[in-house]
């Protein structure tokens, strides 16, 4: 199947790009393609304008910035982070997911930025993104905003951004503690997948904060909340136990569809088992 | 430290000139004068066609014609073995996907996009979409008319049941099961669903035809290219010297390519337009084209106080989908394949195909045997738990051994199938026991190929002592060509080197029935043979005479022929015969039903056989299963090119991962769900078991050439049933429909809870 004839441009800077793709949005960012070109050939997207951004300078950066935040530029693919020195030092779990991300040739040319914008549910990376509560820095004609990635996702196949806007760049706090990430695969995409960040006080014994994100149930990742209230303040010997009791009723609490990649039922029940198996992981000290 | 290829002349031809990209698939052909089709396919599932508006389709600058169910009226009907389905849809469709019209253009592009503007109008027909609908009382009748083609395509017909959506009944009965279950000492039954499977064949259907006037070229990646002859020679009215059918290398059938597919389709775009016209299929479209039989299956075994089996009785109804194809005979086999290796003194059999508004069954790898095997093996182990006996002890005391007949009208077993359950138990012995993590299933297999025994073959040999051989067994990645070089060298004592195989065109090379039903190592093998000994026979003759010598005192060497003292090259035993250096003999082989004494008459010509062994894990809270180490043993006869018969055999058991744990055709009320390479799972690299063993049989006992059997379709039954079996014994769940995923699973871990 091919896709209906399109116009193609590649521009060499963000303000010229977000020109061409115009007020009303007729054009479309392009970089990796792995979602986008496919949608087209299968006719279930058009656009008349193809605005190539694989031409402009610095959106491919990943570095530790002056706030001890991390950047991430949109255009990194997922190979990119998977082999950044910076991320596996710091956020090991995210070079590990990034290295498992669908098939090869996904991950050698899809984007990051490619991966959130197309708000797909069942994703890796805004489930974890999520977790490490990262910013979305989004760049229009009118200026530059940015959307915690808790609130990015609006919908299936739908996020906040502005069809005439360009997600520039990703940041997050460097974590402090562990950050641990699990999923349960059905073909190339996950089914459910749990992220679980968490930082530690009292020299290690007491979890000062923790954030528990489950992806792909719905339309996006969701916080475990009675179970991130649980862990606060507990000492990191009581975890499971803190676990076991919130889990039942935090599992109930979540939204789920039945959908082909499983029952609710089942799906919900995976969700607490990826959890404990990112517990094991936190406190095995393994993938952190 | 790499590995490097000593001798390239052991290579398959065919591999080097794949993974040098040189290999030509019909997408890298172009006829000149070409244009492009695109189908519109239906998106109703059972409907009544309206009207359908070609005008603004036709009006798109660069759209030469459309073609439409009106054009292709008065050919009538056309099938393999019923005679069932339009050329394209003519007033109704019954299965979403089915071709309504194409669109003709210069491009493909602009025959994509006008296909957009063609406008049907359809009226909804009541639906059956499931076997239990189809044969419902009162059930829409998919077809109201049935002509059977008796030995048309494969010997026999089917037996459709008029007024029904029933296109098949076979039938057979040994001895009295009543009587024979009455004084049982313990009887058990068991029931097992089978889903539709694709094919997905990586290369998608893709067929070039050019029709001009009285005569008619095709370019498909045909399995059987003198049934594609036959179908269009019939339903266009033209001479069968003046249909050619061309086969390039082709990627991947399975069956899915078998009979006669979309090149009826095509042929009649060309006749439309009298020019040249490719349809190539997205894999999409080809998922929509054909499929494997799903499968409803009731079992049942009685046994005496010592566990033999005195009465075996199964139903087996197959969802056929919209048109029959070969389901008929697809039915028919899965009754024969749910049989197995064993003792069986009282047998009932019922198999029947049944039409629904899904997408067409078709042939697939081993016919009716997964769907067969999977319910038989399954079954096998549910029986030995109930008397408590272990189930491999179940399965001995009750083999068949070689030499005895399962049923009085097939052939008496060629194997045994004891050795191969040794082989596999083997392959795992030096491994400590299983763990309590770590469960094993068996299942075994012995199928009975249709592996009619018409076949020709051409060797000419040219003065060089190069060697063209000819047939029409077509090269689809299984290494037959390169089988047919090997024959064809040996049997004319010269280099592998020295022999290049024509890719297949029906022009050049003679008749033969097809490739499938794993018969071309021995069938097509068998005429190659021939063809090479009447070469031989024809250059000594010329030796002989010539030279004045003895015949009996001359043999072929490398090179030329030995007469003794000295070699006369080729070169100069043509020259001397000839007057002039030029020339070639061409040696026929012909292999029919009465060659050797008739001993290939009888069905099947060898029992296709394989016994697997898995090891599984199952990861108790999520339900999935992993499989560290799997054992596939095959009794071949003799292996001809190891790396390839590996290689098939391997193939096939990763085939039947998929078939076990991943694959199925889903629908809703009829309408596909996952046809598609996004949301349809095959097995990949990552998911074959660690260990694997593949063990080939070599006892030199088949009737093939030096007693090859022959392969490619066992390996993929015991696998589903095996894993199973191990699910089954160490935790105490049984799952009766596949595939068998991790939510399946997980569910009837909780069920046992």
């Amino acid at each position: 199947m091919l896709p209906l004839p399109f116009e193609y441009t590649r521009l060499p800077t963000i303000d010229e790009a977000l020109a061409a793709v115009g007020e009303d949005g007729e054009g479309m960012f392009y970089s990796g393609g792995t979602e986008l070109l496919l949608a087209m050939k299968m006719r279930v997207i058009h656009t008349e304008r193809l605005v190539d951004i694989k031409g402009i300078a610095g959106l491919d950066g990943i570095m530790l910035n002056d706030a001890d935040e991390i950047e991430i530029g949109a255009r990194c693919t997922h190979n990119r982070i998977a082999g950044d020195a910076l991320i596996q030092e710091h956020v090991p779990a995210l070079s590990a997911l990034c290295a498992d991300v669908a098939n090869i040739r996904v991950r050698s040319v899809g984007t990051i930025g490619g991966n959130l914008c197309f708000g797909e549910p069942h994703a890796d990376p805004p489930t974890m993104l999520a977790v490490l509560d990262a910013r979305l820095v989004l760049q229009g004609l009118g200026g530059i905003r940015s959307v915690p990635a808790d609130e990015f996702i609006q919908g299936e196949l739908e996020t906040v951004r502005a069809p005439n806007e360009l997600l520039t760049t990703i940041v997050f706090p460097r974590p402090s503690g562990s950050v641990t990430y699990r999923r349960f695969k059905h073909g190339e995409r996950p089914s459910v997948n749990v992220a679980m960040a968490w930082s530690l006080a009292e020299r290690n014994t007491i979890i000062a904060s923790a954030r528990i994100r489950v992806g792909a149930l719905s339309f996006r990742p969701q916080a475990l909340t009675a179970v991130e209230d649980a862990l606060r303040g507990r000492s990191i010997v009581e975890a499971r136990c803190a676990v076991a009791e919130a889990l039942p009723a935090a599992l109930d609490a979540l939204d789920v569809n039945a959908d082909r990649h499983g029952g609710a039922d089942y799906k919900r029940h995976l969700a607490g088992v990826l959890l404990q198996r990112n517990l094991d992981d936190a406190l095995g000290g393994g993938r952190s | 430290m790499s590995k490097t290829i000593d001798n390239m002349s052991s290579v398959r031809p065919d591999l080097i000139e794949k993974v040098t990209g040189r290999a030509e698939y019909i997408t890298d052909l172009t006829v000149p004068g070409m244009l492009h089709g695109f189908v519109v396919r239906s998106p109703a599932v059972h409907a009544r066609i309206v009207s359908i508006d070609t005008s603004a389709a036709l009006a798109s600058d660069g759209v030469v014609d459309v073609l439409t169910g009106a054009d292709v009226a008065q050919f009538g009907l056309w099938g393999l073995v019923l005679k069932d389905r339009p050329i394209i849809a003519i007033d109704r469709v019954r299965h979403v996907g089915e071709p309504i019209a194409v669109v003709i253009a210069d491009t493909v592009e602009i025959a994509e996009n006008a296909a957009e503007l063609v406008d049907v109008e359809y009226e909804e027909l009541p639906r059956a979409t499931t076997i239990r609908e189809a044969m419902a009382d009162g059930a829409p009748l998919i077809h109201a008319h049935h002509e059977n083609l008796q030995d048309f395509y494969f010997k026999g017909g089917a037996r459709p049941t008029q007024g029904s959506n029933v296109f098949h009944t076979y039938r057979n009965e040994v001895g009295d099961v009543d009587a024979a279950e009455a004084t049982a000492a313990y009887i058990h039954e068991d029931h097992f669903t089978f889903p539709g499977i694709s094919h997905f064949a990586l290369e998608p259907h893709t067929v070039i035809a050019d029709f001009k006037g009285d005569s008619l070229t095709i370019w498909a990646g045909a399995q059987t290219p003198t049934a594609v002859q036959k179908v269009l020679s019939r339903l266009f009215g033209l001479q069968l010297a003046r249909i050619r059918v061309i086969v390039p290398f082709v990627g991947g059938g399975f069956g899915g390519k078998a009979s006669v597919k979309i090149e009826p389709l095509v042929a009649a775009a060309s006749w439309k337009v009298q020019r040249p016209v490719r349809i190539a299929q997205s894999q999409v479209e080809s998922m929509l084209t054909c499929r494997r039989l799903g499968a409803d299956i009731t079992i049942r075994t009685a046994v005496d106080a010592k566990g033999r089996i005195v009465a075996k009785s199964a139903k087996l109804l197959l969802d056929g989908g919209a048109y029959s194809d070969t389901g008929s005979a697809v039915a028919t086999k899965s009754a024969n394949r749910i049989m197995g290796p064993y003792v069986m003194p009282n047998l009932r059999l019922e198999a029947q195909a049944v039409y629904t508004n899904t997408i067409p069954g078709a042939a697939f790898r081993s016919i009716g045997g997964p769907q067969a095997v999977w319910a038989k093996e399954s079954h096998m182990d549910n029986v030995a738990a109930a008397i408590g006996m272990d189930p491999s002890e179940f399965r001995l005391i009750n083999l068949a051994s070689r030499g005895q007949r399962t049923r009085p009208d097939l052939r008496a077993l060629d194997m045994d199938m004891s050795e191969l359950m040794g082989r596999v138990s083997q392959s795992f012995g030096t491994e400590a026991n299983a763990s309590n993590r770590k469960s094993r299933g068996l299942a075994v297999a012995a199928t009975d190929p249709a592996n009619t025994p018409i076949s020709n073959a051409i060797v000419r040999l040219k003065i060089d002592g190069s060697i063209l051989v000819s047939t029409s067994a077509i090269e689809v990645g299984q290494g037959s060509h390169a089988t047919m070089g090997r024959i064809a060298a040996q049997t004319l004592k010269q280099p592998a080197s020295a022999v290049t195989v024509l890719r297949t065109d029906t022009a050049v090379a003679p008749y033969d029935w097809g490739t499938g039903a794993s018969r071309s190592t021995i069938v097509v093998g068998l005429s190659v043979e021939k063809a090479a000994l009447d070469a031989a026979d024809q250059i000594l003759e010329m030796v002989a005479d010539v030279w004045e010598l003895p015949k009996e005192s001359l043999s072929l060497v490398e090179g030329g022929v030995s007469i003794g003292a000295e070699v006369l090259t080729f070169h100069e035993i043509f020259h001397r015969t000839l007057g002039v250096d030029s020339g070639e003999v061409i040696g026929r082989g012909a292999i029919t039903p009465r060659s050797k004494k008739g001993a290939l008459v009888e069905s099947p010509l060898f029992w296709e056989t394989s016994a697997g062994l898995a090891e599984i894990i199952v990861d108790e809270d999520t339900g999935e299963i992993h499989i560290p180490h799997y054992a596939s043993a095959a009794d071949v006869g003799r292996v001809i090119n190891r790396v390839a018969a590996e290689g098939q055999d391997e193939g096939a058991a990763v085939m039947g991962f998929g078939h076990a744990l991943y694959e199925q055709l889903e629908f809703e009320d009829g309408q596909p769900v996952n046809a598609n390479p996004i949301d349809y799972f095959i097995p990949r690299i990552s998911d074959v078991p660690p260990a694997f063993d593949t063990i080939l049989i070599e006892n030199g006992d088949g009737p093939g050439p030096g007693g090859a059997k022959g392969m490619g379709e066992g390996a993929i039954l015991p696998v589903a049933p095996a894993i199973a079996n191990a699910l089954f014994s160490a935790y105490g769940i049984r799952i009766t429909d596949l595939p068998m995923t991790p939510e399946k699973v997980w569910r009837a871990l909780q069920k046992r809870n």
